[in-house]
């Protein structure tokens, strides 16, 4: 498959994460995390092109629209995209939900890994919660973001657009 | 799943590639590279700030539906309980009438004692007003941009409120864009007066929804609900400015803030520059008579930049400021964008 409709699918869900939804303190780890989620998916899922400077790019779009440092998200991408890549296939049930158990260990680690590294970046703890928050609203929405994903490769969302058109 | 292609078909296992474990090696550490660049303020970093003053056209194009939703979704909760809300805008109605009295009779006893003191008037303010375009709230910065940029007379420092109250200040300008640096960031710190009695202390940013005052002095009383507004006196934000309501216990007091940090959407920008002070004095030996010559200035002294004087490149149509947003000091004459 061309990387190109992944690359748009994600471009597009880091433009979300910069518009200002009016999400409480708390929840602010949350959109980047599912963008991170949309990565490990498109990677996990087989006949599926996602390059890792891909998600090294995009990543660092992440940190220019955040207003954070740069390399933070793009890192936590990367992650993310190996973990995918290293990802049991999800062929039936059984095997999509032996993903989605992977998925909460790979975003447990990239939590625990950005609470370190952010804490270390500002040199003080920074607040657990909002982290915390993130890693669980990511799992907790995995079979939807796995669902999309899937929902896109199949060239559904192509294919409505170009009826939209037409 | 249609006609066989499945996406979840599984997948061939791959063995371990060199290659590729080398090249994420490789981005990684490029990332590592970067952060620590960001860390020490390396002007490479500089490159997202042009890169979003080129992005500010898709991200305004972005944020303008949710935004609009977001209006749509007030507009019907505040159908919803319109009723009781008209009730209660009666009785505050009333309240209102009472004090606007007395503000008008308190205000016209400041007026004959100023003028009674010959006391010096505040510069007025201008201000343009825009929108939030992005949030840029997360564990490393609580920060929104802005589509006002340089090119709308914007510059670093300046103060940033809404119609709540005060929500940051900026701290990145590009031509068309601002990055507002907002008050519950682990970086901020806004010098303020609290109670009646004008408590001095600072209300710190620690990422989270209320701001931590410090600094106060041993023995000071505050209570809960006292107002807070800025004091001025770091020179960089103006005196006056409401900032939040004190909460917590002594030892432990906090400020929640008036704006709701979360869900902004029109802001203003005060054109307040650091005040300034130059020489004014007449030199005592004249220019000519002095034994070493000394560039002679035409123009003479310059003034004092104030933000009165200050007017920004693009003004728009000068508008009375709603000076509720302002504290009990401040004199805001403001100009909208």
């Amino acid at each position: 498959m061309n990387p190109g409709v992944p690359a748009v699918s994600v471009f597009l869900a880091v433009l979300a994460t910069a518009v200002p939804w009016g999400l409480p303190a708390d929840a602010t780890f949350a959109p980047p995390l599912i963008v991170m989620t949309m990565i490990f998916c498109w990677r996990a899922l087989p006949g599926t092109v996602f390059p890792s400077y891909l998600a090294l790019l995009l990543g660092l779009l992440t940190d220019m629209l955040s207003g954070g440092p740069l390399g933070f998200w793009a890192m936590m991408a990367l992650i993310a995209a190996n973990a995918g890549g290293r990802a049991p296939s999800p062929g039936d049930a059984q095997a999509r939900n032996r993903l989605w158990l992977f998925w909460g260990c790979v975003a447990a680690s990239i939590g625990l890994l950005a609470w370190l590294l952010g804490s270390l970046y500002v040199v003080q703890f920074i607040d657990a919660w909002p982290i915390a928050f993130g890693v669980g609203v990511s799992i907790l929405l995995f079979p939807v973001v796995l669902r999309g994903v899937a929902w896109i490769k199949r060239g559904r969302l192509k294919a409505g657009i170009y009826r939209g058109f037409t | 799943m249609r006609g066989g292609h499945s996406p979840f078909r599984p997948r061939p296992r791959r063995s371990w590639r060199a290659p590729g474990e080398l090249l994420n090696f490789a981005l990684i550490f490029v990332c590592l590279v970067f952060l620590v660049l960001s860390r020490i303020g390396h002007s490479l970093t500089d490159v997202s700030d042009s890169f979003l003053d080129l992005s500010a056209p898709v991200l305004q194009a972005t944020s303008a539906p949710v935004v609009m939703a977001r209006h749509g979704v007030a507009r019907v909760k505040s159908y919803v309980g319109s009723f009781n809300e008209i009730d209660r805008l009666r009785e505050e109605n009333a309240k209102l009438k009472q004090w606007e009295w007395r503000a008008k009779l308190a205000e016209r006893k400041v007026v004959q004692l100023r003028a009674l003191l010959n006391a010096a008037d505040e510069p007025a303010l201008h201000f343009a007003t825009g929108n939030v375009i992005a949030d840029g709230r997360g564990p490393f910065l609580q920060s929104a941009l802005i589509n006002l940029g340089r090119d709308h007379g914007i510059r670093i420092g300046y103060a940033v409120i809404n119609g709540e109250g005060l929500i940051g200040r900026t701290v990145d300008a590009g031509d068309q864009f601002a990055r507002v640096l907002l008050i519950n960031d682990r970086s901020s710190r806004v010098p303020v007066l609290a109670g009646k009695a004008g408590v001095r202390g600072i209300a710190s940013g620690d990422n989270s929804a209320e701001l931590t005052l410090d600094f106060i002095p041993d023995g000071a009383v505050l209570h809960e609900g006292d107002d807070v507004y800025t004091s001025g006196s770091d020179g960089v934000l103006p005196r006056g400015l409401r900032v939040g309501l004190v909460t917590g216990s002594p030892g432990a007091y906090k400020v929640r803030p008036h704006a709701d940090l979360g869900a902004l959407d029109t802001v203003s920008v005060l054109f307040f520059d650091t005040p300034e002070l130059v020489r004014t004095d007449p030199p005592a030996v004249p220019p000519d008579r002095a034994l070493s010559a000394s560039p002679a200035d035409p123009k003479g002294p310059d003034t004092i930049p104030t933000a009165s004087t200050d007017q920004p490149k693009e003004t728009g149509s000068i508008k009375q400021a709603d000076t509720s947003v302002a504290g009990p000091a401040a004199n805001v004459v403001q100009t909208q964008q």
